[in-house]
């Protein structure tokens, strides 16, 4: 089966700062992919790549084997494939837009008459939790878990085979933490998406994901399946970053 | 609506505010109800030539016996009309452009940041005047050069808010959804460029106002019959000798105007944009 994404010794730079260097990744579509690294390794740079909103200066990337193209109508095309959770996903809301209007304009794009969209809308709402009420209210009058939610909402929304996930759990509560990310696990199965999920957390990666990626300074360091690539880390670097999360990794591994 | 109220609310809440205020309200009143309670301002009335300000003309008369109560009020109504549509059709249009440009980065935005660049480069009367020299007089084309002349400041500050914005996640989760580029514009970009552009429009009143003066003052806008607060300067101004309140009225009229306007554009900046409000 072709990779849902594959990136082929991408580099980039900002400046002096080498953002990506020589990244190759193979994430295999229906699954949960983890990348993990800590702050500044580049991970939220990979993601913009891989989603063409940041030009490689160098290398190849491939959605469901079609590479990455400019142009409107690659955009639309890629728009129905893959979707992001950004990090902040309170701020990836258009403040004077209500959420409806938000909402609607996924309908548009897929060209679906809003009545149906708004059909669709309610199930997805009700599946994470949300009140309807959501849906007349600005971005700035709910809270910032309610946000988080109706982003990813909008994203499921356009019935997505690729979610991107920037560090979905950044700034919970560690205790609200293994709720969305089974949540988000869920949805996966459902929906049979493939699931993308960045995090500097390594508990995170490890309690989600099959198969995962360890950056630094842009470079993927180790990478493979989640199970012994954090049983027997090959890289002090990776048994740092697992040092810095124990919390989360030894509450969950019961689940 | 409710933003507006807000906005005035907090403006009545300091004195410059109010003053500035109190001055607009008093020069459209001025302006709206003056030719209604007197005259035709084209009336000729030889006999009562440089009539001293009394019951019969309020404010006396000029050079020609015209009414000059009917003539500084509708001069008023005509210098505010013309500001206000300068100031709007510059605004709309300057920041489309900017926003465009600043979305599209690359060469377009170099193209128009350059004309943006050599447009500002000339001193706004010398330009105009060069503009008029070129395609003539009259309101219509005036209200085009003059308009011009305003566009690349609105550009300017649209486009640099375009692409701080570009680059923020709710823009950006519109591109990946695939959302039209024009809905993007006007409904994601617009709203969010607004707040320091009617800041900047309400900034930049007086100055048209004061601008359109001087130049119906040198003979460049205005023409005869009708009157603007510069052509009522003027001929004020070359019959001092026999009489001095045309003069000092018009000059009056337009010292409010711009005082007033001025106060409430920097009220409504501290309201609005109040981080830029200290800088300048
Ligand atoms: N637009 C940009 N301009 C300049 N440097 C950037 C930009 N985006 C990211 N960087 C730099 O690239 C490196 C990787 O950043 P990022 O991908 O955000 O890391 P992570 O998401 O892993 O924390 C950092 O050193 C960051 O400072
Ligand atoms: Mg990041």
């Amino acid at each position: 089966m072709t990779d849902a994404i594959t990136v082929l010794g991408a580099r980039l730079r900002f400046g002096e700062t080498a953002a990506l260097e020589s990244v190759s990744v193979s994430i295999p579509q229906g699954a949960c992919f983890g990348i993990v690294g800590e702050s500044g390794s580049g991970k939220t740079t990979l993601m913009r790549a891989m989603l063409g909103l940041q030009r490689l200066d160098a290398g190849e990337i491939r959605i469901l084997g079609t590479p990455l193209q400019q142009g409107r109508a690659a955009l639309r095309q890629r728009a129905r494939v893959v979707q992001p959770i950004f990090q902040d996903p309170a701020a990836s809301l258009s403040p004077r837009s209500r959420i409806r209007t938000l909402m609607n304009e996924v309908g548009t794009v897929l060209k679906e008459p809003h009545a149906a969209t708004h059909e669709r809308l309610l199930v997805i709402l009700k599946r994470l939790g949300l009140p309807d009420s959501v849906i007349d209210k600005y971005p700035h009058e709910i809270s910032g878990g309610q946000a988080r939610r109706v982003a990813i909402a909008r994203a499921l929304l356009v019935k997505p085979s690729i979610l991107i996930a920037d560090e979905p759990t950044a700034g919970l509560d560690v205790s609200v933490q293994g709720d969305l990310l089974n949540l988000l696990q869920d949805i996966r199965r459902a929906e049979n998406i493939t699931l993308v999920v960045i995090s500097h957390n390594l508990a995170v990666v490890r309690l989600i994901a099959e198969n995962a990626i360890v950056m630094r300074a842009g470079r993927v360091v180790e990478g493979g399946e989640v199970g012994p690539l954090f049983a027997s880390p090959r890289q002090s670097y990776t048994r740092e970053l697992f040092a810095a999360w124990p919390s989360l990794a030894s509450n969950n591994k019961g689940r | 609506m409710n933003e507006a109220m807000w906005a005035l609310k907090r403006i009545c809440s300091e004195r410059d505010g109010r003053l500035g205020l109190t001055f607009t309200i008093a020069i459209l009143a001025f302006a709206l109800l003056g030719p209604l309670v007197s005259p035709d301002p084209n009336v000729l009335d030889i006999k009562a030539r440089f009539a001293a300000p009394g019951l019969a003309h309020l404010l006396g008369t000029d050079n020609l016996g015209r009414d000059l109560l009917a003539r500084t009020s509708v001069g008023t109504r005509y210098a505010l009309t013309l500001a206000v549509l300068i100031v709007v059709i510059s605004s709309v249009i300057g920041s489309l452009i900017g926003i465009v440009a600043g979305i599209a980065g690359g060469w377009v935005d170099r193209a128009v940041t350059a004309v943006f660049d050599i447009v500002n480069a000339f001193p706004p009367l010398i330009l105009a005047f060069a503009l008029i020299a070129l395609y003539g007089k009259g309101s219509a084309t005036f209200v085009l050069l003059v308009t011009v002349v305003f566009i690349p400041q609105f550009g300017r500050m649209a486009r640099a808010r375009a692409r701080t914005l570009r680059n923020l996640s709710f823009i950006e989760a519109e591109r990946m959804l695939a959302v039209h580029p024009v809905t993007i514009v006007v409904r994601h970009y617009l709203p969010n460029v607004a707040g320091p552009i009617i800041v900047l429009a309400s900034m930049n009143l007086p100055v048209v106002i004061a601008f359109e003066a001087s130049l119906s003052f040198l003979g460049f806008g205005v023409q005869p019959p009708k009157s603007s607060l510069g052509t009522l300067i003027k001929d004020g101004f070359v019959s001092i000798n026999q009489s001095w309140w045309p003069t000092v009225t018009a000059a009056l009229v337009l010292a409010v105007a711009t005082l007033g306007a001025t106060l409430l554009g920097e009220a409504l900046r501290r309201v609005i944009d109040p981080k830029s409000a200290g800088a300048r």
